[in-house]
């Protein structure tokens, strides 16, 4: 069986290395203490020596990829006949949400391995472990695995997920006093959150839109003899709006990857996350294509994942993949917010409620229904100019909502 | 209490008081149900004042009448003389020590304790009758563990006094000569051994090919030499036909024979008590063996839970413990389910056995590819001081190096079942037990050992 050499800790705290060059290829032949590749780390770079004799069976990472202590560097068959391990001590791996799970453990076992701790918590927050990715040794899914997990398969409480009204129960804010463990819907919020925050530089502008044509164009739309013109509400125009100008600034459909930032992702389709309050905590349920959607079908969408989200019948996938997210936070009230950017985004739009507003309209205060919006953007990759460009495209756009009948 | 049609509203019924019962109860209340438990016979159930606690005491007692002989070797000169009215008075009192326990713990808890037998007539309504007392009581939710009953063999009927089962073995005040153990399952043998040492020459009738069928050939091999060194005789592939006054006719693979008994222990396994509580009435499904078909929540209905021995799998005290926490939990609106990857099992017979989780030839007809490593007791320090090398512990892991199953056999290997099984359900790694520093000298370093064997680093096995 094959002999696993992992990334072993080659300077003091050392998290992971990048492979320089490989010295030897699948095939070879190599001795023990051969040289067999050379890293580099934020320290120095260095050769490893092959702790086993043996035939090179596979390298676990390309020249010019970064690996992480514990990660398997590569694989020798040494003839032995049980499976072996480097003994140095090694970091337990940890993989990022968005990172390649990396080589699934070996899957012989019928049962997933877990101990009864982490099988309850499993249950207790509806993650299914037979897909979940252990990090533990030889396979065994610890209990921070089945909270990572939480991310994908965070079932929607089955009350108050509309994204349009949002009404908060009796139980809002209510918590016995003590120490509680920071788990469910609300770790996977936090731990995103913090992400975010740590990794995110945020800017927000904000604007306030006459929404007076905005209201007018929903509710002829709404009056229309059409399959889903009853689902059409201000957020249909709003994110038919956004998926515009998305298609028009790609850097905003995009994403900035590594900690410290590494590379710059852009997106091939514009899939727009709608924030949904729950008596749980926050989910993101996600239309995808929504510029490949008419006004009519969007409207559906989202009213069928509003539906699904009060049934509690969302899924992992009807979760995850957004490019963008628009937050409604004016459907509980309120003008202004400075929403934080879900990680994996390089922007979010909030929505304040529309009312009746002063506005001066030819020398004149009058009273206009007016939309104020937020847009919050990871100042790393969206600079002031870009990010009023983009706004721009989409006030443009509500001011005269005309313009989403026209292509380009 | 309301007598007649005129029913009683009960918040939580657990019906039967054994281990799981009463588990169930003390979990229940604990999470703020009001309890209401009914027993039929006595609190603790079969474990506790027919089955493994009685039967325990018997063997320790067992054990020390042959002390004598096992140390005559070591320089003691020693005689050991048996009163069996003492030994059943003795008997009493440790399953009333452990009984009154129980009764104080569901006292405490606040559980109202109710004599009578339960049977259901409707799906949330049961009638319990207790002499001439008819109570009618509905309850939210049930929580059904009535256990189960021995098997009896239509040619071998019980009378009570000759053809008895394991529980008037144990409660007998008179020694049998010529004791005939119908069935060479694990109550069987552990009665077998302790008999035996007692005095008594036993002879174990068993239908299969070898004693304890379902276990490791390398278990049963050891186990029987231990049986054969107490002289025990063992009639494999035999089936026990009918009794006479000369003794029980058997037919085997020689023909008929008759083996002399003055007793006759007919232990040949167990039914499900489902038909007596009328679960069917309650609406839940029962299968053709009598066993309740459960959700992994334990639910049969709606509202009325099963555990214990009335539910798939061995039928344990150990398992409907723990099923107990599993049904309270879940009609207390929290979640669990039953999921265990092993359940462990121990026979007290001499030599004890251990199985936990897999065996070799278990996990290879599951489709896993999987290493074992065998150490030998007559390498245990521990093993040598105790007077003894006879046996072995198995570790079985698969290609990850996660120990899927532990097997071992020897004297007071039961007591590794913890270790075991704590390593199969938390997924401990070979390296995670051979890691791991045992005290010297324990048994428990025979464990380590074997887990150094697959870990590649053998100490002191070949």
């Amino acid at each position: 069986m094959a002999f696993e050499f992992r990334l072993p800790d080659i300077g003091e705290g050392l998290e992971e290395a990048e492979i320089v060059e490989w010295l030897v290829s699948p095939g070879d032949a190599v001795v023990r203490d051969q040289p067999l590749v050379e890293v580099l780390t934020d320290k120095a770079s260095s050769e490893l020596p092959s702790p086993v004799a043996g035939t090179v069976l596979r390298l676990g990472a390309s020249e010019g990829d970064r690996l992480d202590v514990g990660e398997i560097l590569i694989e020798i068959d040494d003839g032995s006949a049980q499976v072996a391990d480097d003994t140095k001590p090694i970091a337990p791996v940890v993989s990022a949400p968005s990172a390649d799970p990396g080589p699934s453990p070996l899957g012989h076992v019928s049962r997933p391995k877990a101990s009864p701790a982490t099988r309850k918590l499993a249950l207790e927050e509806g993650v299914d472990l037979g897909t979940t990715t252990g990090t533990g040794p030889g396979g065994r899914i610890t209990s921070d695995d089945v909270r990572a997990s939480g991310t994908q398969l965070a079932p929607a409480p089955a009350a108050s997920a509309s994204p349009q009204i949002h009404t908060p129960t009796g139980d809002l804010g209510q918590m016995p006093s003590g120490r509680h463990p920071l788990r469910g819907i609300r770790g996977v919020v936090a731990r995103n959150m913090e992400r975010s925050w740590a990794e995110i530089p945020h800017i927000h502008s904000m604007d306030e839109i006459d929404a007076a044509l905005l209201v007018d164009f929903r509710q002829r739309l709404r009056g229309m003899d059409r399959p889903g013109a009853s689902a059409v509400t201000a957020l249909t125009v709003v994110a038919a709006a956004a998926a515009r100008a998305l298609r028009r600034f790609p850097m905003v459909n995009a994403c900035i990857e590594g900690s410290p930032g590494e590379s710059i992702v852009v997106h091939d389709s514009v899939n727009l996350g709608i924030a949904v309050a729950t008596d749980s905590g926050l989910v993101v349920p996600v239309v995808r294509d929504v510029d490949r959607l008419d006004l009519f079908a969007l409207a559906t969408a989202i009213a069928n994942l509003a539906a699904r989200g009060r049934d509690g019948t969302l899924t992992a996938a009807d979760l995850s993949g957004a490019t963008f997210t628009i937050t409604n936070y004016g459907s509980m009230g309120g003008r202004w917010a400075t929403p934080i950017i879900p990680p994996g985004q390089a922007a979010i739009l909030g929505l304040g409620a529309v009312a009746d507003r002063p506005v001066v309209v030819d020398g004149q205060v009058v009273a206009r229904p007016t939309l104020p919006i937020v847009l919050g953007s990871d100042h790393r990759l969206i600079d002031g100019d870009l990010a009023s460009a983009f706004k721009g495209s989409i006030t443009a756009d509500l001011l005269e909502p005309l313009n989403l009948l026209v292509k380009g | 209490m309301v007598v007649g049609e005129v029913a009683e509203a009960v918040d939580m019924l657990v019906v039967g008081g054994g281990p799981g019962g009463y588990a169930t109860a003390l979990h229940a209340a604990r999470l703020g149900r009001r309890v209401t438990l009914v027993e039929r016979g006595e609190l603790g159930g079969t474990c506790l004042n027919v089955g493994c606690i009685p039967s325990k005491t018997l063997i320790e007692v067992a054990d020390a009448m042959v002390t004598p002989d096992r140390v005559a070797a070591w320089g003691v000169a020693a005689t050991a003389d048996l009163d069996m009215s003492v030994l059943q008075a003795h008997l009493r009192d440790v399953v009333e020590g452990l009984t009154g326990g129980v009764r104080h713990l569901l006292d405490r808890a606040g559980v109202v304790v109710l004599a009578g037998e339960a049977r259901f007539v409707k799906p949330n309504r049961v009638v319990v009758e207790h002499g001439a007392t008819v109570e009618h009581l509905d309850f939210r939710q049930a929580v059904v563990a009535t256990g189960s009953r021995p098997i009896e063999l239509a040619g071998v009927p019980l009378d009570g006094t000759r053809v008895v089962g394991s529980a008037g073995l144990l409660s007998s005040d008179t020694l049998p000569e010529e004791l005939v153990l119908v069935g060479g399952g694990y109550v069987g043998v552990e009665l077998g051994c302790a008999f035996a040492k007692l005095g008594s020459r036993v002879t174990i009738v068993e239908t299969e090919a070898s004693i304890l069928p379902g276990f490791d050939d390398r278990i049963t091999r050891t186990v029987t030499r231990g049986l054969r060194s107490l002289g025990v005789g063992i009639c494999c592939d035999t089936t026990a036909v009918d009794i006479e006054d000369a003794g029980l006719v058997v037919s085997g693979p020689d023909g008929s024979a008759v083996l002399p008994a003055d007793r006759v222990a007919v232990v040949v396994g167990r039914r499900p008590n489902s038909d007596m509580v009328g679960l069917v009435e309650a609406g839940a499904s029962v299968d053709e063996g009598g066993l309740v078909v459960v959700d992994p929540a334990r639910r049969a209905t709606e509202m009325v839970f099963a555990i214990g021995d009335l539910t798939p799998g061995p039928a344990l005290a150990h398992k409907a413990t723990a099923e107990a926490e599993v049904a309270a939990d879940v009609a207390c609106g929290r979640a669990n389910a039953f999921d265990p990857t092993c359940i462990p099992l121990i026979v007290f017979s001499d030599p004890q056995v251990v199985v936990v989780g897999m065996t070799k030839a278990d996990a290879s007809s599951a489709g896993i590819a999987a290493t074992s490593s065998r150490f030998p007791l007559a390498a245990s320090g521990r093993a040598r001081t105790l007077g003894t090398g006879d046996g072995f512990v198995t570790v079985v892991a698969d290609g990850d190096g996660t120990v899927i199953g532990v097997q071992a056999v020897g004297a007071h290997v039961a007591e590794l079942a913890g270790e075991a099984a704590l390593a199969v359900e938390t997924a401990a790694t070979v390296k995670d037990m051979a890691g791991t520093i045992h005290a010297h000298p324990t048994l428990g370093e025979a464990l380590a050992e074997a887990a150094m064997g697959l870990a590649g680093r053998p100490l002191h096995a070949g």
